[in-house]
C-alpha cells in the first residue's frame, strides 16, 4: 500500500515536473520580457496617447501574444505553428488577403469627391510617393537587397495595408518588422510631421486661402471608381488586388444602390479583418526574429522614407505654385496630406493651417492629396512589384 | 428571361474557365530509354525501373488538375472524322484519385510510358520506341480537345532528352519556348528544364541599378503617368460637365428672354389696341420673373433655416414627471 503511494507520488511528482517545463517561465528569455514591454508600450500609446488605438491595441496585444514563451513541443499553440489558430489567421498576412480586404473598406468609407473637385491634387499624391523611392536608394546603399529594399521603402507610402500586401510578396522574413514600422509611423505622424511642414513653410504661404471646392455632382462619384481602376490597372496591373477592391469598395458606396454592402464593407468587416491583422502582425514579431540590427535599420529607414515623402509632397506644391496664377495657389501645408496617412495626415494640414490662421480650414482641400496618395502608394506597390517579384 | 441570360452567361463563363485551365497544360520534356545506353542512372518510378516518361506543366500559376485528360502517341487520333470514342480508345486516360495530379502553378508532373497502367495512375499504356520518331499528343477530357502535341525526332541521342525551353528576346524581352535536346547532366524529370535564359529579375536589378536611381526614375515616372491620366480625365470631364451647365443656363435665359419679348409684343399690341388692363400686365410681367428665378434657383443653398418657437408645452411643469406623494393613512 506504503509503495503503492510512494510511486503515485514519484508519478505525480514528474508530470508536475514535466509540466514546469511547458510554462512560460521556464522557457523565457530576456529577447521575450523586452518585446511584451514593446507590447505593452504600444497599448499605453494607444490608450493614454490615443495614437491611433484602433491598430496598435490589436498589434500591442499581438506583440505580447507572439511572445509568450512555450516550449517547441508540437502544441499547436504559436503563430509559426502549422495548424494552429493563430497561424490559420496569420495566413491572411503571409498569403496577402488581407490588405485588400482592408483597401474594400477603405474604399467604402472615403470620399473622393474632394479630388475630383479639384483633380490637380493628385499630382501631390504621386510627389509625395517619392519618400518610397528615396528610401529605396538609401536601403539599397545599406546593403538590403533590392526585394528587401523595396518592401522597407514602401513604409514611404504610409499605408499599413500596401506595407504588409508588398513586404509579404517581396520580403516575407522582413514583413513583422515592416508592418509594425508602418503602423507605428502612421501613428506618428502628428509628431513627425508638423516640424517638417513648418520648415519649409514661410509665414506668407501658411496664409494661403484656397477657394471653396465646386459641387461634384453624382455621374462624377460614379464614374471616378470606374475610370480610376481602368487607368491604374490598365498601367499597373501588379496593382490590381489593391487597386480593384479600393475602386469597388468606393463604387460600393457611390452607385446608392448597394448601402448595405458599403456600410458593410466599411464597418463590420473591415473592423473584422483590423482585428485580425493587427494581432497576427502583432504575434509575427517574436523575438528571435524581432530583435535584429534589420529591425533597427528598417526603422530608421521607415522614419527616412516618411520624411522624405511628406517633404516632397510640401516641396511639390511649392513648385506648383510658381506655375499656378495668383488667386489659384495652393496652401503647402497641404503637401503632407501627400502620404496616404488618412485621413491624420488631412488633420494635421488642417491643425497647421489654423495656428496660422484660426479661419483658415484646410480640411477638405487636404483630403484630396491624402486620398491620391492611397492610390498613389498602392500603384507605387504595384509598380515594385511587377518590376521584382 | 433575365434568369436564362445570367444562367447562359454563367455557363460560358465556367466554359471558358475550363477549357483555360486544360490549356494550361503544356508537354515540357520527353524522355525516351534507349536499349544501347544499358548502364544510365535515369529517373524511376515508383518500383525502381528506369524508363521513357512524359513530363507535363501546368504553365499558369493556379492550381489545376489533369486527371481525366488523355495522353497517345497514336497519330490516327489526328483523324477529324473519328468520333469521340473511338479517338478515346486510342489513348491512355490519367484517372482521378491520385493527388500527384493536381498540379500547382507553374508545377510539373511525370508519366511512366512503360505500358504498364496498373502500377499507377502515373504508368500510361504505350510505349515510346528509340531510334525512331514519336508522336506524342495530349487531350482534354472531351477526348477532341487537342491541348499540345510534340514529335520527338528519331535522331534523338541516347540519354538525352527532348525539352521545351524558354528563350527571351535581348531587345523585345519576348519570351518563345522551342524544342532542344537536353544533354544527359541537363535531363530535369519533374523541375524547370535547364536552358532557361529567363533571367532573374532582382538579380537583373541589383547587378544593372545598385543604386536604385533607374527604379526611382522610372517608377516615379509610371506612378506620376497614372495620376496625371486620372487628372486630365477628371480635369476634362469636369471641364465638360461645366460647359453644359453653363449652356443650359445659357439655353434657359434665352428661352425667357423669348417668352418676355412675345410679352413685349403683346404689351405693345394691348397698349396701342387699350385692350390691356393694368392688372393682366402686371401678371405676366410676375409670371416671366417667377419663371426666370425659378429657372435660376437650380442649386439649392441646402442650408434649412427652422426658427425655435418656445411654447407653454415646453415649460418645465409639463415636460417633467411630478414627484410621487406619499399619502399616509
Amino acid at each position: 500500500m506504503l509503495l503503492e503511494a510512494t510511486s503515485t507520488m514519484d508519478f505525480i511528482g514528474q508530470k508536475f515536473a514535466d509540466f514546469l517545463t511547458y510554462t512560460g517561465f521556464a522557457n523565457v528569455a530576456w529577447a521575450n520580457i523586452i518585446m511584451i514591454a514593446v507590447g505593452a508600450f504600444f497599448i499605453w500609446l494607444a490608450i493614454k496617447k490615443d495614437f491611433e488605438p484602433l491598430l496598435l491595441i490589436p498589434i500591442g496585444l499581438g506583440i505580447i501574444l507572439g511572445n509568450i514563451p512555450f516550449k517547441a513541443a508540437g502544441l499547436e499553440i504559436g503563430l509559426y505553428e502549422d495548424n494552429s489558430v493563430l497561424n490559420i489567421f496569420y495566413q491572411g498576412v503571409r498569403q496577402g488577403w488581407y490588405p485588400p480586404l482592408i483597401f474594400l473598406g477603405i474604399g467604402a468609407l472615403t470620399d473622393f469627391s474632394a479630388l475630383i473637385a479639384n483633380p490637380k491634387m493628385m499630382l501631390i499624391g504621386a510627389a509625395a510617393q517619392f519618400g518610397i523611392f528615396g528610401a529605396y536608394i538609401i536601403a539599397l546603399a545599406l546593403g538590403f537587397e533590392p526585394n528587401q529594399a523595396a518592401g522597407i521603402a514602401i513604409i514611404g507610402g504610409a499605408d499599413g495595408p500596401t506595407a504588409i500586401f508588398l513586404s509579404s510578396k517581396l520580403s516575407p522574413n522582413l514583413m513583422g518588422a515592416i508592418a509594425v514600422c508602418a503602423y507605428s509611423y502612421m501613428a506618428l505622424v502628428p509628431v513627425i510631421q508638423p516640424f517638417i511642414m513648418r520648415a519649409l513653410t514661410t509665414k506668407k504661404e501658411k496664409l494661403i486661402k484656397m477657394k471653396k471646392n465646386r459641387e461634384v455632382s453624382q455621374t462624377e462619384r460614379i464614374l471616378f471608381p470606374i475610370v480610376g481602376l481602368l487607368i491604374t490597372t490598365f498601367i499597373v496591373p501588379s496593382g490590381l488586388p489593391l487597386l480593384g477592391m479600393l475602386f469597388f469598395g468606393n463604387l460600393l458606396k457611390e452607385s446608392t444602390k448597394t448601402t448595405r454592402l458599403a456600410k458593410t464593407a466599411g464597418a463590420a468587416l473591415n473592423d473584422i479583418v483590423v482585428m485580425l491583422l493587427g494581432l497576427t502582425v502583432g504575434c509575427s514579431t517574436q523575438a528571435s526574429e524581432f530583435l535584429t540590427m534589420d529591425t533597427i535599420l528598417i526603422f530608421v529607414l521607415g522614419a527616412c522614407a516618411f520624411m522624405i515623402a511628406s517633404a516632397s509632397g510640401v516641396l511639390f506644391v511649392k513648385l506648383m505654385n510658381v506655375f499656378l496664377p495668383q488667386g489659384k495657389k495652393i496652401n503647402p501645408l497641404i503637401g503632407n496630406a501627400g502620404v496616404s496617412a488618412v485621413p491624420m495626415a488631412a488633420r494635421i494640414s488642417n491643425q497647421e493651417g489654423l495656428k496660422a490662421d484660426p479661419h483658415n480650414y484646410l480640411l477638405m482641400h487636404a483630403m484630396g492629396p491624402n486620398v491620391a496618395g492611397v492610390i498613389g502608394s498602392a500603384v507605387a506597390a504595384g509598380v515594385l512589384l511587377g518590376f521584382l517579384s | 428571361m433575365k434568369k436564362y441570360v445570367l444562367f447562359a452567361f454563367a455557363l460560358i463563363v465556367a466554359v471558358a474557365v475550363k477549357a483555360q485551365g486544360a490549356h494550361d497544360f503544356k508537354i515540357n520534356e520527353v524522355f525516351i530509354a534507349n536499349p544501347e545506353v544499358s548502364d544510365f542512372a535515369g529517373y524511376q518510378d515508383e518500383y525502381g525501373e528506369v524508363g521513357s516518361w512524359i513530363e507535363i506543366m501546368n504553365t499558369s500559376y493556379t492550381t489545376h488538375d489533369i486527371r481525366s485528360c488523355f495522353l497517345t502517341n497514336d497519330r490516327a487520333v489526328l483523324n477529324e472524322k473519328l468520333s469521340a470514342p473511338e479517338r478515346i480508345a486510342m489513348m491512355s486516360l490519367i484517372p482521378k484519385g491520385d493527388i500527384r495530379t493536381n498540379l500547382a502553378g507553374r508545377q510539373f508532373v511525370t508519366f511512366f510510358a512503360d505500358g504498364n497502367t496498373n502500377r499507377s495512375s502515373l504508368h500510361l499504356n504505350f510505349k515510346l520506341e528509340a531510334g525512331k520518331e514519336n508522336f506524342i499528343a495530349l487531350y482534354d477530357g472531351n477526348g477532341i480537345t487537342l491541348l499540345d502535341q510534340v514529335i520527338v525526332p528519331a535522331d534523338l541521342k541516347p540519354g538525352y532528352s527532348y525539352a521545351r525551353v524558354s528563350k527571351e528576346d535581348p531587345n523585345t524581352k519576348e519570351i518563345s519556348y522551342e524544342w532542344v535536346q537536353l544533354e544527359p547532366s541537363k535531363v530535369t524529370p519533374n523541375n524547370a528544364n535547364d536552358g532557361s535564359q529567363v533571367s532573374d529579375k532582382i538579380a537583373d536589378w541589383k547587378e544593372k541599378d545598385p543604386h536604385g536611381i533607374a527604379m526611382a526614375i522610372i517608377s516615379m515616372s509610371i506612378v506620376f503617368g497614372c495620376l496625371i491620366l486620372l487628372f486630365a480625365f477628371f480635369f476634362t470631364f469636369g471641364w465638360i460637365l461645366n460647359r453644359m451647365a453653363k449652356l443650359n443656363r445659357v439655353k434657359a435665359i434665352r428661352k425667357i428672354h423669348e417668352s418676355a419679348e412675345r410679352l413685349v409684343v403683346i404689351a405693345k399690341e394691348g397698349a396701342e389696341t387699350k385692350g390691356i388692363e393694368m392688372e393682366n400686365y402686371a401678371a405676366a410681367i410676375s409670371l416671366a420673373l417667377h419663371e426666370y428665378m425659378g429657372n435660376m434657383h437650380d442649386v439649392e443653398s441646402g442650408v434649412l433655416t427652422i426658427q425655435h418657437h418656445a411654447s407653454a408645452w415646453e415649460t418645465k411643469d409639463h415636460m417633467l414627471r411630478h414627484t410621487p406623494e406619499l399619502h399616509h393613512q
